[in-house]
């Protein structure tokens, strides 16, 4: 009952700049192994002769993350794929507790009054027992 | 020899009972439970388990997160062994420290391998144009678990 949370992953490069030799080399050789690893990661592939070459990856609550592969090797590149795809789209900040419950409590939460004896059992000179 | 404050102890006396009466309470208490787990008479467990170098207490479906790299991969389902303590709403089994594995069994699968928000380490010296600035990333894996069964053979 797993679902991948990446959506889209769209690699942006140039064939021509020195730049995406990573990029390439990636696309070459790479690009069908991590397809065929992740089959439910659609990979777009689109050479635009634009700027810096980018990986644009989307996920399924709505949020785009882009990563600059410029001088960056096809292994690199690989492994900031697998980093990506076992992400989810939730924002990377400090998060304040490393758990997160529904149902905080089985038998019933604690408070000052469990574990001690009711005011109806004590005995003393002033209180009756009813 | 008369009575001050201080020849018995302030804490109340527990006088203990008789060892037979006592063990045959405990073979009758053991059997109510037994017959508990046996109907599924039980509603929601909640077990404690260290994971990790930590304890956590959890129920079913709820999160838990490491701040670690586990060898499985995502979406992989885990048994989690080194179970402390199981509880339901009417009664507990309490292990010394650990539970059997045949009595207990955790499920737990990954929904999520990430790095954490980029911590700086900075340190600097005043007057001594010393200062070091570092940003650590750790790697998180995101642990969902799926469920906690019991099976009635206690003993």
């Amino acid at each position: 009952r797993y679902v991948r949370q990446l959506q889209r992953l769209q690699l942006l490069f140039s064939p021509t700049a020195a730049d995406a030799r990573g990029a390439r080399q990636f696309v070459e050789e790479a690009a069908l192994d991590f397809a065929r690893q992740h089959p439910d990661v659609v990979l777009y592939i689109s050479p635009r002769c634009g700027p810096a070459p980018l990986l644009l990856a989307e996920y399924l609550n709505g949020t785009v993350r882009e990563e600059l592969i410029a001088s960056k090797t096809s292994e690199e590149i690989v492994q900031l794929a697998t980093k990506l795809a076992g992400q989810s789209g939730l924002d990377i900040i400090r998060i304040r507790k490393p758990f997160h419950t529904d149902n905080p409590s089985v038998q019933g939460q604690w408070h000052p009054l469990t574990n001690k004896p009711s005011a109806l059992t004590v005995q003393g000179p002033r209180l009756q027992p009813q | 020899v008369a009575k001050t404050s201080l020849t018995s102890p302030p804490w109340p006396e527990v006088k203990l009972p008789d060892p037979v009466e006592e063990a045959k309470y405990h073979a009758e208490v053991v059997q109510k439970v037994n017959k508990m787990i046996a109907e599924g008479q039980y509603g929601r467990l909640f077990a404690v388990v260290h994971f990790a170098s930590k304890q956590w207490k959890i129920t079913s479906e709820d999160l838990i997160m490491m701040d670690n790299v586990l060898e499985a991969e995502c979406g992989d389902r885990i048994r989690m062994e080194k179970v402390l303590l199981v509880g339901a709403d009417d009664f507990t089994l309490i292990g010394r420290p650990l539970l059997g594995k045949d009595l207990v069994r955790v499920e737990a699968t990954v929904i999520e391998k990430t790095e954490s928000w980029p911590k700086i380490n900075m340190r600097f010296w005043k007057r001594h144009n010393y200062q070091r600035k570092k940003i650590i990333v750790n790697p998180q894996t995101v642990l969902r678990i799926n469920t906690i069964e019991i099976f009635p053979c206690l003993s």
